[in-house]
């Protein structure tokens, strides 16, 4: 008999589930996938780049070397300097016989090279080639170097074109959201739809303490919530072998960092339960809660601002699921998976001491 | 003292239901006050009032669905809103309003309660619902109002529990169903089944209970026997005559009140059935009509001059 209510909890909602899992395979499949064109499309085509070359200094202020081939028909060369590769703005750097020039790097800011030969026979110059002082940028550097920003990486230096960056804010960055509000609607409804739908003067007219109807709807969504997490890690995990970067962030890693929300889930699911017990309506419980998942997302932002805002961060659930330090340091803190499973329990007790005292509305 | 509580408890076992001193407000509106209640072992009681009387609010008091302001409710000697467990495993339940889980078929959701009473066995269930003409192979989602209730009826009784406690029935039923019911519950009464059934119609309690309890603005106004009501309150016979016959000629023993409508004349009649239906059939008969009172009625004409009389003396 026990585990009869679970079983008919996940038994009715298995379509909703199976859809929602075909949602989080394609999210998860997809992210590892879209690595490769992102990379690309931030990787520039510069004209004739393969004749031009610059060697950029090591240290600071250290000097440039630009070199270009030779062409036979050039009696002159002219260089133009440009923070853009357009050249609208160029300012001319060099004109002489040379095919190399040496100049000092005393700028900051990404510069463009395009070399010209100037040609006896055509009066025009003729383009050999252009050359950049960096690569392919990540536009997202100097936004996540703001404050505002570095709840998303606690401080750390992420490269949007690493996978393990890439999927920090591609996938983890909103994962919260998808499988948090997905458990936050689940556990409201699954209690207050009872209500609202007035089945609850049945199912407690027979032997079911309301203690043991929480908990087994508690169960079933325990077993929803992992289910997601494991539909994640296989979906995020093939993703990752299909681009072959499992090498770099591999299945382990997968699943520490996702296996690291299911006491995150549960709090919400918990949290959920008790507002669905408290009001026993469908929508202000929902308001209620997905209102909590997304309060605690800005504690956890706005603690991460300074450090006279840190105690924010600390009363906010989203600080003890820390993905990051398993992406990044290989270290999954079992301690705030304890306080999140704890604060889980005791957000159920809460839930079945207030019920215990509510009167069923007809 | 040892011996006196275990007189009353052993006193409690012929009881079913013992409700006392119950109060139950909502703010500071009343929905029950004071209400003290035998539900004897293995009798039909019926529980009648008009809407908002209070029924349904002492029904689910007595089922801990909600809290009570004061009061205690014994069941089978169980503490109402202590043992809820243990009284539930003895008790089938049919609210006066209730929702199915959508999109499943009736059958499993039946099997669905029959499990969570832990009762094994289907038979009962299949062999209600042949007796009530339903389709368990529906789904829920696709019930008409009458055959929800009908699944309610089956949910309530299936299990075999001691006691069946049932607020309105047969709401939404047609009346060859409601026919069929009352033989359905007559069986269980013959099982020794206590029932506790509340209603608003005063024929269908007349038709099934043994004894009934009268609740009005949330208070107990009298229990009494059925037939002791029904002596009280007699039966309304309505016939219309093709000639016109004088009023004089109904004033029989057993006769209370005799009144002209329209050509129509209203009988209200306590015992002698029988001679009053000789004197009709002396005429020439239209059309004849025998009815209960309603509730109404009932109120009007018998408790609120009991109460005065109460009053004036």
């Amino acid at each position: 008999m026990t585990g009869r209510i679970t079983y008919m909890e996940l038994k009715t909602g298995l379509k909703g589930l199976l859809i929602f899992s075909l949602l989080i395979i394609i999210v998860s499949v997809g992210m590892p996938l879209i690595l490769p064109a992102y990379r690309d499309s931030l990787t520039e085509d510069l004209e004739g780049a393969n004749k031009v070359n610059l060697e950029l200094p090591t240290e600071e202020g250290g000097m440039i070397v630009l070199s270009w081939e030779p062409l036979e028909t050039a009696s002159d060369y002219m260089v133009l300097e440009d923070n853009r590769s357009s050249m609208v703005t160029a300012t001319i750097k060099y004109v002489g016989e040379e095919t190399s020039i040496t100049f000092e790097k005393d700028f900051e800011e990404k510069r463009y090279y395009a070399v010209m030969g100037e040609s006896t026979e055509t009066v025009d110059p003729v383009l050999i080639g252009i050359a950049a002082t960096e690569k392919g940028e990540d536009p997202f550097q100097g936004l996540i170097q703001n404050p505002a920003y570095a709840g998303f990486t606690r401080g750390r230096k992420v490269s949007m074109l690493e996978v393990k960056g890439f999927l920090t804010f591609e996938f983890f960055g909103f994962w919260w959201m998808l499988a948090g509000l997905f458990i936050a609607y689940l556990s409201v409804s699954v209690i207050a739809s009872d209500f609202e739908n007035k089945r609850m003067d049945v199912m407690l007219s027979t032997p079911i303490s309301r203690r043991r109807y929480l908990l087994e709807k508690f169960s079933a969504m325990s077993v929803i919530a992992l289910f997601i997490i494991l539909v994640a890690i296989v979906g995020l995990t093939g993703g990752l072998a299909n681009i072959n970067e499992l090498h770099e962030f591999s299945a382990e890693t997968v699943f520490l960092s996702l296996i690291g929300c299911l006491p995150f889930l549960l709090v919400i699911s918990a949290f959920g339960m008790l507002t669905a017990v408290i009001f026993q309506k469908v929508r202000v419980g929902m308001g209620i809660t997905f209102g909590f998942v997304f309060v605690e997302y800005f504690l956890y932002i706005f603690g991460n601002f300074s450090k006279s805002l840190e105690w924010m961060k600390t009363v906010s659930i989203f600080n003890y699921w820390d993905y990051l330090s398993v992406i990044f340091d290989d270290l999954f803190k079992a301690g705030d998976f304890v306080i999140l499973a704890v604060l889980a329990i005791v957000l159920i007790i809460i839930c079945i001491w207030v019920f215990e005292k509510k009167d069923i509305p007809t | 003292m040892k011996f006196m509580e275990l007189w009353v408890s052993a006193m409690d076992q012929e009881k079913a239901i013992i409700i006392e001193n119950l109060t139950k407000l909502y703010g500071k509106h009343v929905g029950v006050k004071n209400l003290n209640l035998i539900v004897n072992k293995g009798e039909v009681m019926g529980f009648l009032g008009p809407n908002g009387a209070g029924k349904t609010t002492t029904i689910r008091s007595s089922l801990a669905l909600i809290a009570k302001t004061a009061g205690k409710i014994t069941i089978f000697g169980l503490d109402s809103h202590r043992d809820t467990v243990a009284i539930r495993e003895k008790t089938g339940y049919l609210p006066g309003d209730f929702g199915l889980i959508p999109s499943v078929k009736v059958s499993s959701y039946l099997k669905y309660l029959l499990s969570l009473n832990r009762c094994p066995s289907t038979k009962k269930m299949t062999e209600l619902a042949e007796r009530l003409e339903l389709d368990l192979n529906r789904k829920t989602n696709e019930l008409s109002k009458g055959n929800k209730q009908k699944v309610g009826i089956i949910q309530a009784l299936m299990a075999d529990q001691e006691l069946i406690i049932m607020d309105e029935p047969t709401s939404g039923l047609d009346p060859l169903m409601q026919q069929e019911f009352y033989r359905i519950l007559r069986g269980e009464q013959k099982q020794g089944k206590t029932v506790f059934m509340a209603s608003h119609n005063l024929a269908e309690v007349e038709k099934v209970c043994d004894r009934v309890a009268i609740i009005r603005e949330g208070q107990l106004e009298v229990v009494e026997e059925i037939q002791t009501l029904q002596e009280k309150t007699g039966k309304v016979l309505e016939v219309e005559f093709s000639d016109p016959v004088s009023v004089d000629e109904f004033k029989i023993e057993g006769v209370s009140e005799v009144q002209e409508d329209d050509g129509r004349l209203i009988l209200t009649i306590h015992e002698n059935l029988d001679s009053v239906i000789e004197a009709v059939s002396n005429h020439r008969i239209l059309n004849m009509n025998l009815t209960t009172y309603s509730l109404e009625q009932l109120f009007l004409k018998y408790y609120t001059q009991e109460k005065q009389q109460r009053g004036d003396a």
